[in-house]
């Protein structure tokens, strides 16, 4: 029960939070191998081998790779995969 | 490494075979290296946080996803644990050994050296200049470490081009990391 003079705000989800997509984001490691990162990008979102080792690359070189966009569960999913084949994986709300 | 090879072994098993007694010594030491999965530094790499500022979904996941990847991992290395007890004298060298094991095994395979990778690489502090080092001044803990995980990575770097239809292409030369 809220004290006296308090009032409980119930935080929900708005529906245009609902709508904005999330980024599944990996970050450079340098103990992962390149083939096996881009290998499982490849078993994760089924993407052609020439994509998987373009986003790999993207990685290495720039430092982190925007590799998945969309709704808030998927992303989350993706995050649990990626984080299954141990690569360093997070997720954030888009800012566009 | 040259005679190193991961290739299937009929149509149900795969075979490592040409093991040399360096890398004999390195997989036999898998075990004892993942068993330093839970410690700090090690833990915060293999279970990673999903944001980077919600602390709410953060703990979540920690307390919800966390445990089930650490099941997923814990259950990769008791496998390669199990397959490991059947190393034996390599059939066309002795001087070398050999393991075979159920085709289903490879991710569990990958899933354990990539970890064991990762393990001592946090747990001693090994940096992207450090895996650049080809020639140690000192051969400390650190040095150690960084051999091991090139020497495993190199065994993964055969599991992928096996899963990947590639093994054809196995050359000698070590796979660069990210």
């Amino acid at each position: 029960m809220p004290e006296p003079g308090t009032i409980d705000l119930e935080v929900t989800r708005t529906k245009e939070d609902l709508n904005v997509p999330w980024n599944v984001i990996v970050y450079n490691d340098p103990i992962n191998l390149m083939s096996y990162v881009a290998m499982a990008f490849q078993r994760v979102f089924g993407y052609p081998r020439e994509k998987a080792e373009r986003l790999m690359l993207e990685v290495h070189h720039q430092g982190r790779s925007l590799v998945w966009s969309g709704g808030r569960e998927q992303a989350e999913f993706y995050v649990h995969q990626l984080q299954s084949y141990q690569l360093l994986t997070q997720m954030e709300k888009s800012s566009t | 490494m040259i005679d190193l090879r991961v290739q299937p072994d009929g149509a149900k098993r795969i075979r490592i075979s040409g093991i040399e007694p360096y890398m004999v010594n390195c997989l036999l030491s898998l075990l004892e290296t993942l068993e330093q999965a839970d410690s700090s530094p090690a833990r915060e790499r293999l279970y990673p946080n999903p944001t980077r500022h919600d602390d709410n979904a953060n703990a979540e996941w920690q307390q919800l996803v966390a445990p089930e990847l650490r099941h997923l991992f814990v259950t990769a290395s008791e496998t390669v644990a199990r397959d490991l007890t059947g190393l034996q004298p390599d059939t066309h060298n002795p001087a070398l050994s050999e393991v075979a094991f159920p085709t289903e095994h490879v991710n569990a395979w990958m899933s354990a050296l990539n970890q064991a990778r990762l393990v001592l690489a946090e747990t001693v502090g090994i940096t992207e200049e450090d895996m650049n080092v080809s020639n140690f001044k000192v051969l400390d803990k650190k040095a150690f470490a960084v051999v091991k995980i090139h020497l495993l990575g190199h065994l993964l770097q055969l599991f992928v081009e096996l899963v990947s239809g590639e093994s054809e292409k196995f050359t000698d030369e070590p796979e660069a990391s990210l």
